[in-house]
């Protein structure tokens, strides 16, 4: 994934790694180790393009990016936690990890949209 | 303006062009869509969420926080009733889930004029959407052309709302369009 994505691109990747997890999370048995794996490099991808965006923002939406950075990390962590355990901590990091990634998309989303709102009043 | 909307449609398949209607409008750059799900109500008054097949757990728990979101919708009165009626119901086959308490009407007078209450009668359908807009004039229109009324209520109401513990009632909406395979044409 190239470092420097536009946030439209970014809030697609962001996207797709919720759906990922949730269609992970949906297999019988459970997540399969591979699918964790390939969600974790996923977020960690998504996570660095984030902050690459970041520098190139206005204020309110630097803010919002930052906190996407908060919940991509909490992505990465929960996954870590779910490839190390089973049973019930497994299920309760994969429900910590769809959590973080639907909030990680809000505030791209959210960041989406303090851009757009900024330029609008620009062009008026 | 950060807002959640309902819009109410007659039918099933007129709510999805209605979802769809309003991610074109992300799309374009007009409005920004944070989340969105459609609840129908049968013949019966039961309600219904479409959901992905997915883990009971979280379809439960989705369903939990879709009967929230509905109460906090229908007016401030309705959001207890919302989320008791939400801490009620199970999963069911499909992800799909039964809200069994009825939406109330608000009548609380300190309610904004433009935080209108909705109701959904048998046999409607709404698009529950969390988005931002700049203007109403782009998603109000697009909806009345495609024959759905909208209903709003600003996030900034319903963010800091106790039903819904730590998380915001976005998190149960889906962060993309999703249609269920049976409604795609």
């Amino acid at each position: 994934m190239s470092m420097n994505k536009d946030l439209g691109e970014i809030r697609a990747a962001a996207q797709q790694l919720h759906g990922a997890i949730s269609d992970a999370a949906a297999k019988h048995g459970g997540a399969v180790r591979a699918d964790l794996e390939a969600v974790g490099h996923q977020a960690k991808a998504v996570t660095e393009s984030v902050k690459a965006s970041i520098v190139e923002q206005n204020n309110a939406t630097k803010k919002h990016l930052k906190e996407a950075v908060t919940d991509l990390e909490g992505v990465q962590k929960h996954v870590a936690e779910a490839l190390k355990s089973s049973g019930h901590a497994f299920q309760g990091s994969i429900r910590k990890t769809l959590a973080d990634a639907r909030a990680s998309v809000q505030k791209v989303s959210e960041a989406v949209a303090a851009k757009r709102s900024a330029e609008s009043t620009k062009t008026h | 303006m950060h807002n959640y909307i309902a819009v109410i449609f007659d039918g099933t398949g007129k709510a999805y062009r209605g979802l769809h209607a309003l991610w074109q409008l992300d799309a374009e750059g007009d409005i920004t869509v944070h989340g969105t799900t459609v609840v129908h109500r049968d013949d019966l008054g039961q309600f219904q969420v479409d959901t992905k097949e997915t883990h009971p757990a979280l379809a439960t728990a989705v369903g939990v926080g879709v009967g929230a979101l509905l109460g906090a919708l229908a007016g401030p009165a309705g959001a207890a009733i919302g989320a008791a009626g939400g801490a009620g119901i199970g999963a069911a086959a499909g992800g799909a889930v039964g809200l069994t308490t009825d939406l109330v009407r608000a009548d609380s007078r300190d309610e904004a004029r433009d935080e209108t209450a909705f109701v959904l009668s048998a046999g409607q359908s709404a698009v529950i959407a969390d988005v931002s807009e700049d203007s109403t004039l782009a998603i109000d229109s697009r909806m009345r052309e495609l024959g759905g009324t909208v209903r709003r209520r600003a996030w900034s109401t319903l963010r800091d709302d106790a039903w819904f513990g730590p998380y915001l009632p976005s998190y149960y909406l889906y962060p993309y369009e999703y249609i269920p395979p049976k409604y795609l044409w």
